[in-house]
């Protein structure tokens, strides 16, 4: 064998070992080319992919090591975009960072938050994950005593067992058991102007960031107008309708049921406040009213408890609510 | 008690009195909630009608320095019998008093009898920042601003001045105004009859001579009127030379970015475009206005900016003022109805900067602050405390901030003067049933959901069926000179 090409070889594999231990980039001869098909960096709307200030929860990212860019040799030619007809798109204008930011102030809406690819980026992917965990977590969360004692609120159940049976039968929901019946007999005032009712419904966290601030703004509002309170308590996995239940033991004028509301992607924590007049058994759906959205991002708690003074008084002027109301008041 | 699903209308008037003519509009507002069914009441202006324009009159004036007083309560009078509107019907608007006129002896007097005349909650209002911004409102510029980022200047050009509004995707960037308008050299049969003091100080200290008696065409009427708009493209430029200052009337162009479009509203602008021309009384004012308006087209130094043209000419400031000062307040509120309306209320802003208890610490100089401000003398002028930035409050914090407004609001010099609150987010109601379980003795105006500032003034109009009540800011009042 030619002994200068064994040498040669021998040469060339020493080489790439040495390269290879000592943890270096094998280093390549400047007319050799590294072929890469894909682009590796981002295009597109630049602008667009910049970080926002997120709310709570949120989640950051930072390189745990330093890792040198690959250079790369080849240009990506990033190709015309094209129409179906293959005629260039006419130039459209891209907003500026200022416009988008106006945007995101006004929804709370995932929008202008970039993409990887054709792909959400892993800080949107994982900021949507978190707040679909928060909103299956306020369903299957309780309400802590600890905030019950704080506000004197006694603790009665619907006629559902666990959280399972609450979600499957709704039906179960809007009935009070016979010990909570007797309970709330046995507990509270009797014919009251008006019955405050909390429920965690959908959500427990709801109740638990809300609850207080709108009851006790509730509760001197109605002291200021004059309107005489009935003794309030807390039921357990309700549904709104269980206040025909309530209305039918107690016999109150109006029954207000604060009750967390289906958690969605943009609150879980949302209450809603359900008022009607004189609910009993048979009361039809178009005479509930409700006032929702009370939370952080939405009405304030203590401004709702405020307003809904207002309504309940306007409810026992017209002794009529929901639709009826509307009526009533031409 | 309110109803926050009627339907409800209000009628607006504006009236503006300037150097060279008087002019009034009535518009009518629809209100609507525009909230959801299920959610807190949202009331809004919805559509605005305009339901009768006056003819453009000329400014009843006594002598140089006096209005007619009398003269301008006949116009109103005469045309609100022609709108078929009683005084009584005007729950708000403006009356604005512009230009040259603002600076007249009996100027103050006078806004006061309109108060009475014109209507009960009809503000009075002038100064010069304020009449840009409500031309640039009326023109159309300030609407215009807010598509596609352009920096749009509105030059509102009367008899007496031109006043100066930049605004940029519908953000005020800054205001000036200068010594520019029609009336500024009058004519008499082919002469010169007056020449007013600032362009006196103009030929004098560019060496020209004119007086009166002096003919038309003579070579300084020729100058004053180029000089006038080459001046206006420096300002607009914001390339202030020391020559001329002299037509400066206040500060100097405020505002930081660079001018893309001008918009001339105001009587010289109605010299370009003429779009009043079809209107039976075609106006012979006998001054310098066509001859000026010729040399703002002709000026080459102006044509690097884009022209665009104005909705409204002369009416730009009647329009704005009739149609684009009302606000309307929160739908959750608490006012003590017999209080109101109440007129001219400066307003002292506190900043809480999302901090309740460092906010709190230093709240009690906020009272001496606001009564140093606008109460030196310890007449017992009330003001408006304006919280701004609070940070998201929970019941227990509503107490403590009810009950150091209360402690504050006891040290004024006349404690038992109404409380007035302006609250930047949705607190209203709340903070006001809070000051009533505090039993306070004073009447509680709590009203929330206004953008305002120190320096600022409101009218607060009387409670609608909504519950809502209309407001009025104003952001300066007169013009000293």
């Amino acid at each position: 064998m030619n002994e200068e090409l064994i040498q040669q070889i021998t040469k060339m594999v020493v080489e790439k070992l040495e390269a290879a231990s000592g943890g270096q980039t094998s280093q390549q001869s400047s007319n050799e080319q590294k072929v890469q098909l894909f682009s590796q960096e981002p295009i597109g709307h630049l602008a667009a992919e910049r970080p926002q200030q997120s709310p709570s929860g949120a989640v950051t990212f930072h390189s745990t090591t330093n890792e040198a860019k690959p250079q790369r040799n080849i240009a990506t030619i990033k190709p015309k975009p094209t129409t179906a007809y293959g005629k260039p798109k006419a130039e459209t204008t891209t907003p500026t960072e200022d416009q988008l930011a106006e945007y995101r102030k006004k929804t709370p809406a995932r929008i202008a938050v970039g993409r990887a690819g054709s792909r959400p980026k892993t800080k949107t992917w994982l900021q949507f994950r978190l707040d679909h965990a928060a909103a299956v977590d306020a369903v299957y969360g309780e309400v802590p005593d600890e905030l019950l004692d704080r506000l004197g609120l006694f603790q009665v159940h619907s006629k559902v067992a666990d959280k399972e049976e609450y979600i499957r039968r709704p039906d179960l929901g809007r009935k009070l058991s016979d010990e909570g019946k007797a309970l709330i007999q046995e507990r509270c005032k009797t014919s009251p102007v008006v019955q405050i009712v909390a429920s965690n419904g959908l959500s427990a966290k709801a109740i638990e960031e809300n609850l207080e601030d709108v009851y006790l703004s509730l509760e001197q509002s109605l002291n200021n107008l004059n309107i005489d309170m009935g003794t309030t308590f807390y039921v357990d996995k309700g549904r709104v309708a269980v206040m025909d239940d309530i209305g039918e033991v107690l016999k109150p004028d109006v029954v207000v049921m604060l009750i967390g509301e289906r958690p969605g992607l943009v609150s879980a924590e949302s209450l809603s406040a359900y008022l009607c007049y004189q609910p009993r058994h048979g009361t039809i759906e178009a005479d509930r009213m409700v006032i929702s959205n009370i939370h952080k991002g939405g009405i304030p708690p203590v401004e709702a408890g405020a307003y809904l003074g207002t309504v309940i008084q306007k409810i026992l002027k017209y002794e009529a609510s929901g639709v009826a109301l509307v009526q009533k008041e031409g | 008690m309110s109803n926050f699903n009627k339907h409800e209308t209000i009628i607006s008037a504006g009236i503006d009195i300037g150097t060279s003519t008087t002019k009034l509009i009535i518009s009518r507002f629809s209100l609507r909630n525009v909230a959801g069914a299920t959610h807190v009441p949202r009331i809004e202006i919805t559509d605005k009608e305009i339901l009768y324009k006056s003819p453009v009159f000329r400014t009843p004036l006594q002598d140089a320095v006096t209005i007619n007083v009398r003269g301008v309560q006949e116009i109103i009078r005469s045309e609100y019998e022609k709108a078929g509107i009683q005084p009584a019907q005007i729950e708000t608007g403006a009356v604005i008093i512009t230009g040259e006129t603002a600076t007249k002896r009996n100027a103050s007097e006078m806004l006061h009898q309109l108060s009475d005349e014109a209507g009960d909650f009809l503000v009075a209002t002038a100064g010069p920042d304020l009449e840009g911004i409500i031309a640039a409102k009326g023109s159309g510029s300030y609407e215009e601003s807010g598509k596609g980022g352009r920096v749009i200047a509105n030059i509102d050009i009367g008899g007496g001045t031109a006043n100066i509004a930049v605004f940029q995707d519908k953000q005020l960037l800054g205001t000036c105004t200068m010594h520019i308008g029609g009336r500024l050299i009058e004519f008499e049969q082919g002469k010169v009859r007056t020449i007013s003091p600032p362009v006196e100080r103009l030929l004098e200290e560019q060496g020209y001579t004119l007086q009166v008696g002096d003919p038309q065409d003579a070579a300084a009427v020729e100058f004053v009127t180029t000089y006038m708009a080459e001046a206006m493209a420096r300002i607009l430029k914001k390339e202030v030379h020391a020559q001329d200052h002299v037509l400066l009337l206040g500060h100097e162009p405020n505002w930081k970015q660079p001018v893309d479009t001008i918009v001339f509203s105001g009587g010289i602008s109605e010299c370009m475009y003429r779009h009043a021309s079809d209107e039976e009384q075609v106006a012979r004012y006998d001054d310098i206005g066509i001859q000026l308006a010729e040399a703002l087209l002709r000026n080459q130094s102006l044509q690097i900016f884009e022209w665009q043209e104005p909705i409204e000419t002369v009416r730009a400031t009647v329009l704005g003022a009739g149609t684009q000062t009302t606000e309307i307040s929160g739908a959750t509120i608490q006012v003590a109805p017999h209080e109101l309306p109440l007129k001219n209320i400066p307003i002292y802003q506190y900043d809480f900067e999302a901090d309740l208890e460092a906010g709190l610490s230093n709240f009690e100089n906020a009272v001496q602050q606001a009564v140093a401000l606008y109460d030196s003398a310890k007449e017992g002028q009330n003001f408006a405390l304006y919280l701004s930035n609070l940070p998201y409050l929970g019941f227990r914090d509503v107490q403590t901030l009810a009950k150091a407004i209360v402690q504050i609001m006891n040290q004024r010099p006349r404690p038992e003067q109404p409380v007035i609150l302006v609250i930047q987010s949705d607190h209203a109601k709340v903070l006001g049933q809070t000051l009533a379980a505090l039993k306070v003795k004073q009447s509680i105006i709590c009203i929330d959901q206004i953008n305002v500032e120190t320096g600022d003034y409101i009218d607060i109009g009387k409670a609608l069926t909504s519950g809502v009540v209309p407001v009025v800011v104003k952001t300066l009042t007169f013009h000293t000179t």
